[in-house]
């Protein structure tokens, strides 16, 4: 009877082990869903500022600078639904000053413009990193023991972001 | 970028000369020059002979057999308890584990450190049933690292077939100064000098498929020279080679750094005759940056460094006779081959390490957003917490 007992009471603490194993994995991964945000909105937030700088150049025409201000404002000031559209969109009006001449540019905005190819790399190690956390996350929330024993507590389910993979 | 504390670990065994070894070395240099405080933790044979001040040794390794190549690593309780050491005593702001997902040093490193956590995947294996055994029990440990990096597109392939993980390809760095100064070897050089290095008794390196190939290119080449370098014991080695082929083949024994650039500039042809387990192909990049043409066999990680045969001359794998067809091919043409050396020096320009360190110094700041530095992941259970707290 006593070893019944023991049995039993040896498999539940394996069995609260395994679990609180398996929530601190799911909390581990929902932090770094929350830091690589933060991180890929800063970078992105720079990028806004940087297009806005470059929309000021002498080099480029006023219809081009006119579509990258506004595009520009949009990535700021877009809410989280339409963020990730606002940012393509910034994308590929960045593209079209890639394909203008920019001969004339004056030293201060040749480095304007080496920081934007720079933070173009960072943003799609940002978006790699980032997209992965989230797609992990998300799996790990679809098992079946994660679900049955709500190991996500409260934690908002992680958004995912249709980012395109060929930023710039 | 502030100066950063980065403890990097090594799998292999850093006396025995590969392509890992290497890539660590000269990152970990790389990295210096670039300010930062660096410690490698590394498996060493022979301690004595120890250069470099930032090695920290984690015992002898032992050879065990993987990925159809010998791997020399270190487990078990005594390198874990160095691991730990390592660990407690660096006071890293973030550790860089190479090839984490083999029994080995990294994986230890993995599991005993908590914080943020960037790891190289160098390998491409084929999907294999027990592998995908084991890359489910390994499913948490890859969880813990923060970013993952592959050295080139099959490696990331490989990847994300094991794990269902995404990683962000970032090739190895090559020194691309290294070689330039390098003179060729009179004794070395003529028009009909190709050259392999490697460790030629292990299969997969492919030098079998070479040495096949040698009758069928004497017909046109009579004066062909085979130059071989590489660690191994050659004599016998040369025992299984007829004494006809032998006496076009010269090994010239393992080569120095110094003595590799010297090698590619004095050689017509590089020839890379490997049959499997590539993922990059560093020493074709190397022969590359000398402006060697080079001959590959068509393994997807050199088709994608010679970008479909733009910049070296592909073959069908283990062919021997299409391997003699397009050596005599391009030893033939002058034009083609100075074309397909200059495709591939422009190539290799973009493995030059201010590009690649840059790049993964940027991962670097991705991993470290979360403000916590890198600490041993027992010291922060609950029950330990408890004890340190009295």
């Amino acid at each position: 009877m006593t070893k019944t007992i023991l049995i039993i009471v040896f498999a539940l603490l394996l069995g609260a082990w395994y679990l609180s194993f398996l929530a601190s994995r799911l909390d581990r991964l929902h932090h770094r869903v929350e830091t690589s945000w933060e991180h890929l909105d800063a970078l992105l937030q720079r990028r806004a500022a940087i297009a806005l700088e470059i929309s000021h150049f002498a080099a480029i025409d006023p219809a081009t600078s006119f579509l990258l201000t506004a595009a520009a404002y949009q990535a700021r000031e877009a809410n989280i639904i339409e963020r990730s559209d606002a940012e393509s969109a910034l994308s590929e009006t960045l593209k079209l000053i890639r394909t203008q001449d920019m001969a004339t540019t004056t030293e201060s905005e040749s480095d304007i413009l080496a920081g934007l190819v720079r933070i173009t790399e960072k943003i799609s190690v940002g978006i790699t990193i980032h997209t992965e956390a989230v797609n992990t996350a998300r799996n790990l929330r679809s098992q079946f023991i994660f679900r049955t024993f709500r190991l996500a507590g409260h934690a908002p389910l992680p958004m995912r972001y249709a980012f395109e993979d060929d930023i710039l | 970028m502030k100066s950063l504390s980065i403890g990097l670990v090594c799998p292999y065994g850093w006396d025995t000369p590969g392509g890992v070894q290497i890539h660590i070395k000269e990152l970990a240099e790389w990295l210096i020059s670039h300010g930062h405080k660096i410690s490698v933790l590394a498996p060493v044979t022979d301690e004595s002979a120890l250069s470099e001040p930032w090695l920290v040794s984690a015992g002898r390794p032992v050879p065990i057999p993987y990925n159809g190549a010998v791997a020399r690593v270190i487990f078990g309780p005594l390198a874990s308890s160095r691991v730990k050491q390592w660990i407690a005593q660096g006071d890293f702001d973030l550790l860089h584990l190479h090839e984490p997902a083999i029994p080995s040093l990294s994986l230890l490193a993995g599991w005993a450190g908590e914080g943020p956590m960037v790891a190289t995947f160098h390998a491409s294996i084929s999907r294999h049933k027990t592998m995908n055994m084991i890359g489910n029990g390994l499913n948490p440990f890859i969880e813990r690292i923060t970013a993952k990096i592959a050295v080139s597109e099959t490696a990331r392939q490989t990847l994300k077939n094991r794990f269902e993980t995404e990683a962000v390809v970032i090739p190895n760095g090559i020194n691309l100064t290294k070689f330039q100064h390098s003179p060729a070897k009179p004794e070395w050089v003529s028009a009909n000098t190709i050259g392999f290095i490697g460790r030629f008794e292990e299969p997969r390196k492919g030098l079998q498929v070479l040495i096949d190939a040698i009758p069928e290119i004497l017909k046109s080449k009579p004066d062909l020279n085979v130059l071989v370098a590489g660690p191994g014991d050659f004599e016998d080695f040369s025992k299984k080679i007829p004494e006809h082929i032998l006496r076009h083949i010269t090994y010239v024994g393992r080569l120095s750094e110094e003595d590799k650039g010297q090698f590619f500039k004095s050689i017509a042809l590089y020839v890379a005759p490997n049959t499997g387990g590539e993922s990059f192909g560093i020493i074709l990049a190397e022969a590359m940056s000398c402006r060697t043409p080079i001959v590959a066999s068509d393994l997807p990680a050199f088709k994608a460094l010679l970008e479909d045969g733009k910049s070296g001359a592909l073959f069908r794998n283990e062919d021997s006779a299409d391997l003699a067809r397009k050596i005599v091919k391009l030893l033939d043409a002058d034009t083609d081959r100075s074309a397909v050396a200059q495709a591939g020096y422009e190539k290799a320009m973009t493995f030059d390490w201010d590009v690649v360190g840059s790049q993964i110094l940027s991962v670097y700041e991705l991993a470290l957003v979360g403000n916590s530095r890198v600490s041993l992941a027992s010291d922060n259970r609950f029950w330990n917490r408890l004890r340190a707290n009295d």
